[in-house]
């Protein structure tokens, strides 16, 4: 079993490497740390950085948690390897890339790659956003998956737990946080949606006026999720990446007394507020033309 | 000086009794009390009723507050006649009507009726909505008025009523510890603003807003939270162009010696700290 420590970063490809600045800072109201390199890093907490663009052709995304100590590392890449897939330690260059000491990638059996790392950098400097936004941090990824192996994957080599079905989307915590990753039933790979964690519902209510008055494509909310008891609010981000605003999560303090619970495959599962939704893996059961319809 | 302890009722005159009685089950959540032949009541708290529509004219509106003894009552009689205004006495089969022992009715200055009642009537069983709308109570009202600063002066000399803040020249008046129990609001005619009912939690705005959606009831403004008394809220139209208001959280002034009102703009960002537009002119 190997521990995760933390949800540490995303990195995301992109055509536009300053249009997704843009959304970065001006929608997402991160921090600016650096642009080098067909790189652009952003902060949205005491960390180095938590979002990462990177500028290229062709569908790219991957996110990082981190392990403790080298030989957990190295723990980790035999135990990936035992259970089928094929982990591999990153070169130098991409461990500078990435802010960290060394790292593993390997891809889950959807083909989302997935990055192991060690020593990710901290940063001395308080977080400081040029946009009141309220991001507190980066919380949670939606990963789209096609395999129940990539369930299983979380569950056995690392210490993941099921916090709660809908259907058979999952949502696994690692710490006590209901869920840092969720996996979603779909027809392709990739990163369904990015959280960050916002101070409260008035920052949640001011991003829903503020993405509407930008046209920003609000694709889910503002609602409350049933399950883990968050607000939250989805919307579209560049490249085809959804962003999600969250505040309020339920923690689990006693993993033994939490039985995980399954929550019919409906959209009322994701939102308890009768929010519309306009994201295929989560409309439930329902063809999603029928919800479309009602989407002005 | 005549103290307003609270609100109490509204009455409406409708022309089209099943569909008010139809809103006000079915989307606001209230509960029918009574039905008679021309009127309904609907409760929305622990009170008989706080809400009555009856067959009239839409413009035929009336809010009471109550007071506390008959000696209070004759004397805002008296204080009332004393300054100008004509005060009817209530008969005994008006105030059979309205629940209550007994009951004067005036105007305010900009001809809102008013009435003030006497031990009105409260109810043995408890409120249980017609839907799951979360619905506390009815809690204040919102009074157009032709010369908002001549009124505020009317309610606050003759009454009880403090303002609590200011939307423009738009006066957030208490008569007890909550924020406002009636808000004065610039208009060419006299009539009801809007009327309010909290509601539990947050999830009930959310969830109602939802409803209202769903139902093609127009939210004329909200989700929002007002920066005055930090409620959260949500306006929609009911029958005969009559706002409702549901809201949650408003502050309670329970430092009253210290408490200075403050002044906010008229606009929607005086009335909206989360960017919320009204679709109508509300303020």
């Amino acid at each position: 079993m190997i521990e995760l420590e933390q949800l540490r970063y995303v990195r995301l490809g992109t055509r536009d490497l300053q249009e997704a600045s843009e959304f970065a800072t001006g929608v997402l109201g991160l921090q600016h740390v650096r642009t080098e390199s067909s790189r652009a890093y952003f902060r949205s907490d005491y960390r180095d950085h938590t979002l990462c663009y990177v500028l290229t052709e062709s569908h790219y995304a991957s996110f990082a948690f981190d392990v403790r100590t080298p030989e957990v590392l190295e723990r980790a890449r035999q135990a990936v390897a035992d259970f089928g897939l094929k982990p591999r330690f990153g070169t130098e260059d991409e461990c500078a890339d990435r802010r960290v000491k060394a790292f593993i990638v390997f891809e889950d059996r959807t083909g989302n790659s997935i990055e192991i790392v060690l020593r990710p950098l901290m940063s001395g400097w308080r977080y400081f956003p040029g946009r009141d936004a309220g991001v507190t941090g980066l919380q949670s990824i939606a990963l789209r998956s096609m395999s129940v192996d990539d369930e299983r994957l979380w569950t056995t080599v690392f210490n993941g737990r099921i916090s709660d079905w809908v259907g058979d989307a999952c949502y696994i915590r690692i710490d006590r946080l209901h869920h840092r990753l969720s996996l979603h039933p779909s027809s392709r790979a990739g990163v369904l949606a990015v959280g960050f964690e916002i101070e409260g519902i008035d920052q949640l209510m001011q991003a829903n006026y503020f993405l509407k008055n930008r046209q920003i494509r609000i694709k889910h909310g503002p609602g409350r999720e049933p399950t883990s008891g968050q607000m939250f609010i989805t919307f579209e981000g560049p490249d085809g990446v959804l962003f999600r605003f969250a505040t309020g999560m339920t923690t689990i303090a006693d993993d033994r007394a939490h039985l995980p619970r399954q929550f019919p495959d409906a959209p009322s599962s994701y939102c308890a507020w009768g929010s519309e939704v306009a994201i295929k893996e989560l409309a439930g059961a329902r063809p999603l033309a029928d919800i479309e319809m009602r989407i002005p | 000086m005549i103290e307003l302890r609270d609100i109490r009722y509204c009455r409406l005159g409708t022309r089209d009794l099943p569909a008010a009685e139809w809103f006000a089950t079915t989307i606001l959540g209230l509960e029918v009390m009574e039905r008679s032949k021309r009127a309904v009541y609907f409760k929305s708290d622990a009170r008989d009723h706080t809400l009555c529509y009856f067959e009239g004219e839409p413009e035929d509106q009336t809010t009471a507050f109550e007071v506390a003894t008959s000696d209070e009552l004759n004397g805002a009689a008296t204080a009332l006649e004393a300054i100008g205004h004509r005060v009817v006495r209530g008969t005994g089969e008006e105030s059979e009507l309205r629940r209550v022992r007994d009951f004067i009715s005036f105007s305010d200055p900009s001809a809102n009726k008013i009435e003030l009642v006497l031990r009105p009537a409260h109810s043995a069983q408890r409120y249980h909505g017609t839907r799951d709308a979360g619905v506390t109570g009815f809690s204040h009202v919102g009074l157009f008025s032709t010369n908002a600063a001549r009124d505020e002066v009317f309610w606050t000399t003759v009454f009880n009523a403090r303002v609590s803040d200011r939307l423009g020249d738009a006066p957030l008046l208490r008569v007890n510890p909550v924020h406002h129990t009636i808000a004065i609001l610039p208009g060419r005619r006299p009539g009801i603003h809007h009327i309010n009912h909290q509601v539990a939690a947050t999830d009930d705005i959310q969830r109602s807003n939802a409803l209202l959606r769903d139902r093609g009831i127009p939210v004329v403004f909200g989700p929002g939270r007002h920066p005055a008394s930090s409620a959260q809220f949500l306006y929609f139209t009911g029958p005969d162009e009559v706002t409702y208001e549901y809201s949650v959280g408003v502050r309670s002034i329970d430092d009253e010696p210290i408490y200075r009102e403050r002044q906010l703009e008229a606009s929607a960002r005086g009335a909206c700290q989360w960017g919320a537009q009204p679709v109508v002119k509300l303020i």
